[in-house]
Order: structure tokens, then C-alpha cells, then sequence
């Protein structure tokens, strides 16, 4: 047996107008999980500690909550793996929500964004017309497995830092759950669904992979890159600065072999745009210039940058 | 705490040691930023090889890495640029590249484990680079700078080598994502919890002060793509770092750099004023080490160091 001190966020939003914290302590096995010490806390010492929970082994989705500052599921952490040296672990609602009471937290904008997407098969004709089955090959089926694993936690729209400071974005485990519809051969709704996710700001992942901590294996990270390549591909809302960034860092990379940064301003906030320009640019840019930061106009091309356009022809890689 | 992964899910070759560890030969990757906005990184970088006493080899030939942003048109094309680069370092008999970038790094290393891992990926890169007469065996590993300093070099002998410890400035070590992120790319250390650059900091006579957002997201990747994104970012991360006591930052990707160095001006209407000035790795590790603080590229920087350094009795 271990004596584990649980540093509990306390809040009730009937009653309290700010939260406290609790330190409570438990005897729970040694390799017990976050959860089952929560169960024992509420079980032993103080049955108001509130902490959403139902199938105890990472199937339901319900325990995620803040665990020493990260997000994770409460069933699937081990107190072992995650105890401080003080013998202490911080127990916290999950970032990016409104807390409701204690660990619970009010679902309903990771909720509504998921509804957004309409998260259901589209065929182009009905059910009730159609005679047979809907029959999809293996490797259709291949790639919508890992997303199908989604228990809908909402552990990566807690970690994401966008949402933090943007609540407009989708965030990652909608637009993975929009690629299972866009990539699924009975959907008749791909270009529709593109555009609806890139309208809900896909092109503002800031591509920091904190998703890839999802407990399922779900890696948003991946699958947000993958819409993004749908949408280049099928050429859906291509003016906007997202896929225009994207292809003028594959275009300068092209044509110079390094990332030239003053080609990749002008082409993705748009060289006449000047307006665009000076709001993306002032005061930094002269800020920059005046310590001698500014990026060079043009950049020489690397040594051999032959043998780099031969890659991205063989590649047929699209540059605008 | 501990990583998200088991053992065998962790990538190898983050800790093996390495043939240029033995003739302190290394690749040399300094990626784009370092050659361009960040010219400061590029020289104090070569100004501690000198003083480590180790040859960084530059490898003048070798593209972008892909900067995480052309996985975004084509899925094969980073992999097979970065083959390219991994065979100049074969074809000059290294096989441990270093650089110093986090998002370098990150996808480096991506690139890598996806030829090792799969034969079709590596047939298929070096069908391309064939056009050419490259060849990739698939002998190379890509390393940070601060693992390398750690691994190879060691902490015991970089604090007995420091003679201008930090006076116990408050430094506030700013990761990076690509660098500890995805787990099963990087795995070098635990991506929740990392502590090598509090190490470092420490080993140099800094303090480290630890804060929720050193393992966050600076923002670089979206400034262009929504105004006040990147800012906001900014912003909340060095709040925190400035409420738990940071005087300065020290981060190990320039594109971070140029972040919180660039925007923490602007994110003051909203945060509050932070004034953290954001070191480059090397150019901490260099000052200690008895490089000469002007010659360090300190006066590029758009939050001036100088105040805090003066205050600290580290320049006069």
C-alpha cells in the first residue's frame, strides 16, 4: 500500500463564486490508477468530491481531467507514474472548459463543434432507396480505423493550445472526426464537409502535437494534416492564408531549397495585400529591422538545388 | 512523471552513442532560420563547438527540413528531402547529425524512423534519390544540441568547464514542441515532464523556474494565418513564466525565439508587461563557457538582455 496526497480543485458553481483546493490523503495500492484514488477519496473521506466516471478501463471517455497540469484520462494513469516527490498529485477540471462542480465541467462548446460537423453518414441517396448493404473495401475501411477509436474525451480539446486562446477553433477531435466522413467512399458530402471545417479555422493548428497525447491512439495531430491535403487536393477555400502558407513554403522550398521567410510572408498574407501586410507586419517588422532581424530579401539557392525540384517533380508536389 | 508510452514504443536511437561522439565529428544541421532572421543562433552555436573543442561539419548542400508545413501538401515529400540530406552525411562519413531546432529536429527525426521503419518508404526515397547518384543506408541519427551536450559532452563536465556561472539568474526553459513531441518521434525524455534544460540552466549557476507553459505551443506556426494568434500564445506563456519569478527564457528552437522575442511587446496590452528577454541555447551555454558576451549576438534580440545581465553582475 501507498499514502498518496490528492491536491483537489474544489468548486461548486451553485454555491462558490471562486474554487479552493483540498489536500486529502489515501491509502491505495501501489499500482493503483488516478481514478481508483478519487474513488477511495469520495468512498472514505468526503462523498461531495464530484469527478465524472462510468467504465474505469479508457471505453466511455468520462474521467478526463487535468492530472499535475496535463490532461489524461483518471483510469488509464498510473498514481505510480505520475506522484511528485512530495508524494502529492494535482487534480484539476480540464483546461479550455468552464468547470461546473469540482472535476466536472460543462461539455456542451466541444459538444456543439462535434454537431457541426454533422457526424454522420451522407449518402447521395437515402437509406430507405438504397437495396443492399453499403459495401466498402478493406483498405477504404483501413484508414478510418484509428479515428473510429475516438471515445470523444476530449482530452486533445483540452491540451490545445489554439483553443486556449481562439475558442472559434474547431479543435482536434472534430476535425479528426471530419476526416472519418471526408475520407469515407459512401459519403457524397466530401467538398461540403471540407469547406465546413476549414470555415471552422482547420488551417489554425499550430501544429504543436500536443494531441498526440491522446489516450486512444486517435493522433488528431495526423489526421488534421490529412484534412489539410484533402482540401489541397480537391482545391476547396484556397484563397485563404492556410493553404496559401502551405504551398508558398513548398514553392520556395522548391525553387531555393530553404524556407525563404520573406517569400513566405508576401505569399501567404498576399503581396498587394497591403493593408493584410502592414497589420501582419507592423510594429514588428521595423522592430525587427531596426536590431538588424529582418529575413534577407532573397535567398541563394543551396548548393545542388537541382536535385531538389527532381524531388518534388517525381513527387508531383503542388506548389500554388 | 513518467512518458505516455511503454518502453518498446519509444524510438532507439535517441540515447545511442555515436562514431562522431568518438572523433567529435559532427553533422551539422542548422536549418533555415539559423541562416536567415536568426543569423546569432548560427554563430554562437559555432562559437561553443570551438570552446567544447568538437568540429561541427556543416552540411552546406542540405535543404529545409519540411518545417512540418509541407506534410501539409504531399505526404512523401519531407521524407524523401531529409533522405537527402541523411545520405550527404553518409557520402562525408558522419552519422550523427545535430541541430539546432526544435521543429528541425522533430521532423528530422519523423522523417528517419519512417524510412527505417518501413522498406517500401526507404525503396521509394532512394528510387528519387537515385536520379541524382544518393544513396541512403539509413546509417544516420538526428540529435539536438542540448541532448548532444548532455549525452556526449555531460553536465559534470559542463559545469567544471563554466567560467562566467549565470549568478543564479532566473531562467525559465522554454522547450518547444518538435522537440519533445510526438513521444514516439523524440523520446529522449519524458515530453509532460522534460527537465534536461533545467539541468542545463543549473549546471551553468542559473536557476530554473519551473511553469505550466514550457512545454507549450509559442504560437510560430499560425502568426500568418489569424492576427493575434501567435501574440495571445505568447502572451499566456510567458505570463506564466514571469509570475513564477523568470527573468529571462532560454529556448532551443529559434522559431520559438523569434515567437516570444517578436510578440512579447504586443502581448502586453492583454498579459501584461513581461519583458522576458529569450536566450538562444547556445548562446547561454557559450557565455558560461567564457565566450565573449559580444560576440554572442545579444543585441539582436528585441527584449533586451541588457538590463537583467547588468543586474546580475553578468556584464558590466
Amino acid at each position: 500500500m501507498a499514502k498518496i496526497k490528492l491536491d483537489l480543485f474544489r468548486f461548486d458553481e451553485a454555491v462558490d463564486t471562486v474554487p479552493h483546493r483540498d489536500l486529502i490523503e489515501v491509502e491505495v495500492p501501489e499500482a493503483t490508477t488516478v481514478l481508483d484514488a478519487l474513488e477511495t477519496a469520495k468512498a472514505e473521506i468526503d462523498g461531495s468530491i464530484s469527478f465524472r466516471r462510468s467504465c474505469r478501463s479508457a471505453i466511455c471517455g468520462s474521467c478526463s481531467m487535468s492530472i499535475n497540469g496535463v490532461t489524461a484520462l483518471a483510469c488509464k494513469t498510473n498514481c505510480r507514474d505520475v506522484v511528485k516527490d512530495d508524494g502529492t498529485i494535482a487534480v484539476d477540471p480540464m483546461q479550455n472548459f468552464q468547470p461546473m462542480k469540482d472535476m466536472v465541467v460543462h461539455m456542451d462548446p466541444f459538444w456543439d463543434k462535434y454537431a457541426r460537423l454533422k457526424p454522420y453518414l451522407q449518402p447521395k441517396d437515402k437509406d430507405s432507396e438504397h437495396e443492399i448493404e453499403r459495401r466498402v473495401s478493406p483498405d477504404d475501411m483501413k484508414k478510418l480505423v484509428d479515428v473510429a477509436n475516438c471515445i470523444m474525451c476530449a482530452t486533445c480539446y483540452s491540451l490545445c493550445p489554439v483553443v486556449s486562446v481562439d475558442p472559434a477553433f474547431a479543435g482536434p477531435a472534430a476535425i479528426a472526426y471530419a476526416y472519418r466522413f471526408i475520407e469515407d467512399v459512401r459519403d457524397a458530402k466530401r467538398d461540403e464537409r471540407i469547406a465546413q471545417i476549414s470555415e471552422d479555422y482547420l488551417w489554425l493548428c499550430a501544429h504543436c502535437y500536443a494531441c498526440s497525447y491522446c489516450p486512444k491512439h486517435v493522433e488528431p495531430n495526423n489526421r488534421i494534416v490529412d484534412v489539410k491535403r484533402a482540401a489541397i487536393k480537391d482545391r476547396v477555400m484556397m484563397n485563404e492564408r492556410g493553404p496559401r502558407h502551405a504551398l508558398v513554403v513548398s514553392k520556395t522550398i522548391k525553387q531555393t531549397g530553404m524556407l525563404a521567410e520573406t517569400e513566405v510572408i508576401l505569399g501567404t498574407v498576399g503581396r498587394f495585400n497591403v493593408v493584410g501586410l502592414i497589420k501582419a507586419l507592423a510594429p514588428l517588422g521595423p522592430r525587427m529591422a531596426l536590431r538588424g532581424k529582418q529575413p534577407p530579401v532573397f535567398v541563394k539557392p543551396i548548393p545542388k538545388v537541382d536535385e531538389v525540384r527532381t524531388i518534388f517533380e517525381a513527387l508531383e508536389v503542388p506548389v500554388s | 512523471m513518467s512518458a505516455t508510452l511503454l518502453p518498446e514504443e519509444r524510438p532507439l536511437d535517441a540515447h545511442r552513442a555515436s562514431r562522431s561522439r568518438e572523433t567529435k565529428r559532427y553533422g551539422f544541421f542548422p536549418g533555415c532560420v539559423a541562416k536567415e532572421s536568426c543569423k546569432e543562433l548560427f554563430n554562437s552555436t559555432m562559437l561553443l563547438a570551438d570552446k567544447l573543442g568538437i568540429e561541427l561539419i556543416e552540411l552546406t548542400a542540405a535543404s529545409c527540413c519540411g518545417a512540418s508545413v509541407v506534410n501539409d501538401v504531399n505526404r512523401d515529400v519531407a521524407r524523401v528531402l531529409n533522405a537527402r540530406t541523411y545520405a550527404q552525411a553518409e557520402a562525408l562519413g558522419l552519422d550523427d547529425v545535430i541541430t539546432i531546432c526544435s521543429t528541425c529536429t522533430g521532423h528530422m527525426r519523423a522523417a528517419n524512423k519512417e524510412l527505417l521503419e518501413s522498406e517500401e518508404r526507404m525503396d521509394q526515397a532512394n528510387a528519387i534519390l537515385g536520379k541524382f547518384g544518393a544513396k541512403y543506408s539509413g546509417g544516420v541519427m538526428v540529435r539536438h544540441l542540448l541532448w548532444m551536450l548532455i549525452d556526449d559532452v555531460g553536465l559534470d563536465n559542463l559545469r567544471s568547464m563554466v567560467v562566467r556561472p549565470l549568478n543564479g539568474l532566473k531562467v525559465a526553459p522554454f522547450y518547444g514542441c518538435h522537440i519533445i513531441r510526438p513521444e514516439n518521434v523524440n523520446g529522449w525524455e519524458s515530453a509532460r515532464n522534460p527537465h534536461s534544460l533545467e539541468d542545463l540552466i543549473e549546471a551553468l549557476g542559473g536557476e530554473a523556474v519551473d511553469y505550466a507553459g514550457k512545454t507549450r505551443c509559442c504560437g510560430f506556426h499560425v502568426q500568418l494565418e489569424k492576427d493575434g494568434i501567435a501574440t495571445n500564445m505568447v502572451g499566456q506563456n510567458m505570463r506564466m513564466a514571469k509570475d513564477n519569478g523568470a527573468e529571462a527564457v532560454i529556448t532551443p528552437c529559434p522559431l520559438c525565439h523569434l515567437a516570444l522575442d517578436g510578440y512579447q511587446q504586443d502581448a502586453g496590452a492583454r498579459w501584461g508587461r513581461t519583458d522576458l528577454p529569450t536566450f538562444h541555447l547556445p548562446q547561454l551555454v557559450a557565455y558560461a563557457l567564457g565566450v565573449a558576451p559580444e560576440k554572442l549576438g545579444l543585441n539582436k534580440h528585441l527584449v533586451s538582455p541588457r538590463e537583467i545581465m547588468v543586474q546580475r553582475e553578468l556584464i558590466s
